[in-house]
């Protein structure tokens, strides 16, 4: 059985990872080489930014990263149980959800008719395609490449929904499991094209700690004790061991700009994860209302101060 | 070298500058399409050359720097068995664990080569594996030097003006 097994993942899976592997950094190599622009618009009904009136300026914007199930510019079933809950909260925000984190071009990929197809027959091939993306951002090699990808295009996104350079108001990028890569990732670029006051919130958060993040005010990383998916990219990436001293992540630590909320007990995926309605508190809150009650709260703590907009950017 | 085998030492190279091609192409952002292929073509020769040279290379190495037994089995060379898996070379690509998975395929490689050096030269296990490897770096060594070298050309070159 155990033999039966190996071979299926020898000659099954393998060289479905394989390939994907290394299709995974064409589109990266299209984006960088010029062969492909990034995706600006959006589809009809989609909107720029949900939320706070465009006709004054929101307390802060705040830009939702999806993990690895993100394939459509409209949310996923969980990740937009969350930001619907962070709107019906906090109506100060204006709330951008259509960034595609796990592609440089901005193209999702429930547009693309070769996945569409696969979706339908190998729906977990699609998963598979996310999660090289998070590689590809943490590979040393494509790094800066891909950060820059991605950082242009929350920049870009953020303009269409109105937000201005030097305009001193907070951006909050708020990533969930995978999208932490890309969010830490942005933060270079986004200081760069918009010199906004800028905020890290980090649910369960996967990411390699080589990004240098001093330009963002703070990091809050939002855990549990339960969540081994997110302990998992603390033991496989070494930059988040305290040896490296001089990695992005331990530099921020060293800065005291990382502060950690528990979550317990709540789990990164499943019926008691950070977003799921259905898992209870002691007080009766659900785990999705706790997680919300959490974001916003920090929001307006961190951001509250910064949000008037004749404040100085920092 | 048969035709055979000489075909398997272009593929290898072929498989192995797809899988420096984006790192490469990085560097040289604007390149277009035909210029990706030619620089992937190009690479590929340059590739199966070294590929090439490696055994060759080893077994001077242990010829001028170790004692050997003349054992009359002439020059090692290739085997279409011993060079297939440089085939797989492209997996340099993978990201993030590519070039672990690199070293791990020219390791096994190389013992291959190393054990087929050991009738060839007369001489140890550990020795011969100790020429295959200083001739496998100094061999990477040459060629990253080039390809930085080319790379480095490209990026800084400017624009030509015509009088």
């Amino acid at each position: 059985m155990i033999e039966f097994a190996l071979l299926l993942l020898l000659f099954g899976i393998g060289p479905v990872l394989l390939a994907e592997a290394l299709l995974s950094r064409y589109e990266l190599l299209a984006y960088t080489a010029g062969w492909r622009t990034p995706d600006t618009a959006l589809p009809p009904r989609v909107p720029y930014a949900r939320g706070a009136d465009a006709d004054r300026p929101p307390a802060a914007y705040l830009v939702y990263l999806d993990g690895i199930g993100k394939r459509r510019f409209q949310d996923t079933r969980d990740g937009g149980q969350l930001v619907k809950s962070l709107l019906g909260r906090a109506p100060e925000l204006r709330v951008l959800g259509q960034v595609q984190p796990y592609s440089p071009l901005a193209h999702p990929l429930a547009n693309r008719p070769v996945w569409i197809w696969l979706r339908r027959r190998m729906g977990l091939v699609l998963f598979l395609h996310n999660v090289m993306q998070i590689f590809v951002a943490a590979d040393r090699r494509y790094r800066p490449l891909y950060n820059r990808a991605v950082g242009s295009q929350i920049a870009t996104q953020l303009r269409l929904a109105g937000y201005q350079r030097d305009s001193g108001i907070p951006v909050v990028l708020l990533s969930y499991s995978g999208g932490a890569q890309v969010a830490t990732g942005a933060v270079e670029e986004l200081w760069s094209e918009l010199r906004c006051p800028l905020w890290l919130i980090t649910l369960g958060g996967f990411y390699n700690g080589a990004n240098d993040i001093s330009h963002a005010q703070h990091l809050d990383r939002l855990t549990a004790a339960g969540d081994w998916i997110e302990r998992t990219g603390m033991w496989i990436f070494p930059q988040r061991w305290p040896l490296f001293r001089w990695s992005g992540w331990n530099r921020a630590v060293r800065a005291g700009k990382i502060t950690v909320h528990w979550l317990d007990p709540a789990t990164h995926v499943g019926p008691r994860s950070y977003i799921s309605p259905q898992a209870k508190l002691p007080d009766g809150r659900s785990h999705l209302d706790r997680t919300a009650d959490t974001v916003i709260a920090l929001i307006r703590d961190r951001v509250g101060a910064t949000a008037e907009p004749e404040s100085p950017p920092a | 070298m048969t035709l055979f085998v000489a075909i398997l030492l272009l593929l290898a190279g072929l498989s192995e500058a797809i899988g420096r091609l984006l790192p490469l192409v990085a560097r040289l952002s604007g390149v277009s399409h035909t210029r990706a292929i030619w620089l992937v073509v190009a690479g590929a020769f340059v590739d199966a050359a070294v590929f090439a040279l490696w055994p060759l290379s080893a077994w001077t190495l242990a010829e001028l720097v170790l004692p050997t037994s003349t054992t009359g089995q002439g020059v090692l060379a290739w085997t279409p068995g011993l060079v297939a898996p440089l085939l797989l070379a492209a997996i340099l690509a993978f990201p993030l664990l590519g070039p672990f998975l690199h070293l791990l395929l020219m390791v096994g490689v190389g013992a291959g080569l190393a054990t087929a050096l050991v009738p060839v030269a007369g001489i140890g296990w550990w020795e011969a594996a100790g020429c295959v490897a200083v001739a496998g770096a100094g061999l990477g060594i040459a060629v990253e030097g080039v390809r930085r070298l080319v790379a480095r050309l490209n990026r800084t070159r400017a624009p030509e003006s015509f009088p």
